[in-house]
């Protein structure tokens, strides 16, 4: 049973979603990359000096978001994986990275955007609030630093936007005045932004709601996929080259190394994991890269048993025996000889590893150690959404189905990796 | 055959020894070099410099590393853990208070894992690819990928938020005492449902997923046919062939999680407020009560490795071919 649409289908969609529900943000981004070239030849230190991380990260996917779709087109027949049937898992993982790769397009704010936090605080799903102009007496700029300055602020999304004001409903006649939750402000025509004799006002869809400062679940939730990613790729990285060295330094010589790193692993393996992570983090701090490399060094045990077996079993046959007679470096054995046999258990466990990272770092942020505040991680977004529990239920359940969808593709694609690699085990 | 069985059974628990030593020496020096001060937390700007140099030389935290470990190990020799900074009584007094509650909680959460999982996948065998099986098996994957927390939130949300059916935290209700015997049982038990199905719900999925593939490998044995074909009941097969030859690879599955249950269900026991190892440890952790972390590092290895020379054991009971490569 397989479906007639492949994987290449949906990512081509994604991006031709992506480029008409942003088309405006994409020119313009565009056009920010052309002033930054043009900075870039005449005065380069201004331009490096500008470089950010949101700032490449906006010219990244407004560069991939239309590479990408013309390579996937072109090379679908060449590429086997693009010819992958889709289905729950595949489509998951495929939303996952394009949350991922394309977050400044696909979220519709700033993770952290937070204005008149008493009119949007604890908004429920679907809801919307009118957004009014103002007029911020802004003269077009001549010069090139202006131009880009001007431009990147449109591009680049801010956590505050002093050039907007939210508000319940807005009347208008000759002065505008604002309703805010029982509050009433009157603006003089002067402040605000009119087009052709009428105020400019839009309106902001908040498509999951709002927590409890105001800031929409939405964009958390695109920003919370590339702290999960991230943090799971790192520590199963970390992790992998643990394992493997420590596998093939403990099974290769055997002996008295074998006996103590084996002991070692089992010192590890007779203490529950998480605790010894909240030990480090609790006494040596938390924030991202710690929790990384935590997860990393507390997940290596079963790579370490499955590589370290494997070698002690490989060392006897005869191919390695004379790979090893022939005179290659050990690096080489472990490279050339040992790696593509055991690359099949290897991959299946690192792919569980990855969701059991994914599950330890949101336990870890539940727990309140997890990557700091100052990025939105879903296990930190239903710890924040347990104390509005009876009021916003919202606060909990779109950061949960995600986890919930992350960990449940990430098993899936375990499982079939390993029927990929033993299609003995298809019943 | 018997001495040698207490020879083996000897080398491991003295390798276990080493083990949880080792553990509990990395532990010491891991805290040590960590940064900050346990004892600033009990001196006030107020005091005398001199009280508070008083103070802090109670902690002995100011003599050399090598000192401190010496005077550490001679304390754990005796079975003296230290005295525990924030609850101001022996660690191991501490302890007791906390350990049986985590005990009986994850027995019975262990039990329920076995038995849920046994039955669902002995009657999911039963008719393979039926209505059932299929159901269960889809349900099983789902049940596995929800994280503990991410269920025990909504469970609150769905049956104490919203339905009003259980208590969302605690043990007890607040008129506790004056109930009577019965009544504190069926008081106690109300407030476990949601805890209990919370921690084991993905357990019963692990448990369904290694029995039921195994139950469907022994039945597409020969021997199965063989019996079938003398003439043996379905009954019998499956109670005196199929199950005893099933269940043997998840034994030492089972030894392994109830070790790490009896660490803590830490999660579960944030979540609801229970009074557990877990919560123990990482309220130990967070407040630096260096001598309590090390006691429930201590009592949770203990209890790590006993549960899994139990499981050790257990297996090579059911196959005694086993003996010698379990036991090492």
């Amino acid at each position: 049973m397989t479906s007639k649409l492949k994987i290449w289908h949906l990512i081509i969609a994604i991006c031709i979603a992506l480029l008409l529900l942003n088309y405006g943000l994409v020119i313009k981004t565009y056009s920010l990359i052309i002033i930054y070239l043009q900075i870039l030849l005449e005065n380069y230190p201004r331009a490096i000096s500008q470089l950010g991380f949101s700032l490449i990260d906006s010219f990244a996917s407004a560069i991939l978001v239309v590479i990408i779709p013309i390579f996937v087109y072109l090379l679908r027949k060449r590429v086997k994986i693009f010819y992958v049937s889709l289905n729950f898992t595949s489509a998951a993982i495929i939303i996952l990275i394009s949350f991922f790769i394309f977050a400044p397009f696909a979220a519709s704010s700033n993770p952290n955007f937070q204005q008149n936090i008493s009119e949007t605080k604890l908004l429920p799903p679907f809801s919307s609030v009118e957004v009014i102009h103002l007029n911020k007496n802004e003269k077009p700029e001549q010069n090139l630093i202006g131009k880009f300055y001007n431009l990147k602020k449109e591009v680049v999304k801010n956590t505050f936007d002093e050039s907007i004001i939210l508000a319940d409903s807005i009347v208008f006649s000759k002065v505008a005045t604002i309703y805010q939750k029982g509050n009433q402000v009157i603006l003089p025509k002067d402040t605000i932004l009119l087009s052709y004799g009428k105020p400019v006002i839009t309106k902001k869809l908040f498509l999951f709601g709002t927590d409890e400062y105001g800031r929409d679940i939405y964009s958390r939730l695109v920003y919370g996929a590339r702290i999960s990613l991230f943090v799971g790729l790192g520590s199963v990285t970390i992790s992998l080259l643990l394992g493997l060295s420590l596998g093939f330094l403990a099974g290769y010589p055997g002996g008295f190394v074998d006996t103590i790193i084996s002991r070692v692993t089992d010192m590890f393996l007779s203490f529950p994991a998480i605790f010894l992570v909240i030990l480090i983090l609790a006494l040596f701090g938390n924030s991202l890269f710690t929790v990384i490399i935590v997860l990393g060094f507390s997940g290596w045990m079963s790579l370490f048993k499955i590589v370290r077996s494997e070698v002690v079993s490989l060392k006897q046959k005869d191919f390695f025996i004379s790979a090893k007679m022939s005179g290659l470096s050990e690096y080489r054995l472990l490279t050339k000889e040992v790696l593509p046999l055991i690359l099949a258990p290897v991959v299946v466990n690192l792919v569980f590893q990855y969701g059991s990272v994914i599950l330890a770092e949101a336990a870890l942020s539940f727990l309140g150690l997890g990557t700091g505040s100052s990025y939105p991680s879903w296990g930190a977004m239903i710890e924040a959404g347990q104390n509005y529990l009876t009021e916003a239920w919202w606060m909990i359940l779109p950061p949960g189905l995600c986890l919930f969808v992350t960990l449940y593709a990430a098993n899936n694609l375990g499982k079939e990796i390993n029927l990929i690699f033993n299609p003995r085990l298809k019943g | 055959m018997k001495k040698e069985i207490l020879q083996l059974l000897f080398r491991r628990i003295f390798t276990s020894i080493i083990i949880l030593f080792l553990l509990i020496s990395f532990l010491f020096f891991l805290l040590r070099i960590s940064p900050g001060d346990p004892s600033l937390k009990f001196i006030s700007p107020d005091l005398s410099p001199k009280l508070a140099a008083k103070i802090r030389d109670s902690f002995n935290l100011n003599s050399s590393l090598v000192d401190q470990y010496k005077a550490f190990l001679i304390n754990l020799v005796r079975g003296n853990f230290g005295i525990s900074y924030t609850y101001r009584m022996p660690v191991l007094s501490v302890i007791k208070d906390y350990l049986p509650f985590t005990l009986i909680f994850s027995s019975i959460s262990f039990l329920i894992q076995i038995l849920a999982g046994f039955f669902l996948a002995l009657f999911s065998v039963k008719k393979i690819n039926g209505v059932f099986d299929k159901t269960i098996s889809k349900l099983s994957l789902i049940a596995y990928a929800i994280p503990s927390f991410v269920l025990g939130v909504s469970l609150i949300l769905v049956f104490s938020s919203a339905l009003n059916l259980f208590p969302s935290s605690g043990l007890s209700s607040f008129d506790f005492s004056s109930f009577s015997f019965f009544q504190r049982l069926s008081d106690y038990a109300f407030h476990l449902v949601l805890p209990l199905i919370t921690l084991s719900l993905s357990g019963v999925a692990v448990y369904y997923k290694y029995l039921r593939e195994n139950l469907e490998d022994v039945y597409n044995n020969t021997f199965v046919l063989n019996l079938r074909a003398h003439g043996f009941t379905e009954r019998e097969i499956t109670r005196k062939h199929v199950i005893p030859n099933a269940i043997n690879p998840l034994i030492s599955v089972a030894g392994v999680e109830l070790g790490l249950l009896f660490g803590g269900a830490l999660v579960t026991e944030v979540i609801f407020g229970l009074p557990g190892m877990g919560r123990l440890t990482v309220n130990a952790i967070l407040s630096r009560d260096y001598p309590l972390v090390i006691g429930c590092t201590f009592i949770s290895g203990v209890l790590v490795i006993l549960s899994n020379l139990a499981a050790d054991l257990i297996k090579v009971r059911v196959d005694k071919r086993l003996l010698k490569s379990t036991l090492n």
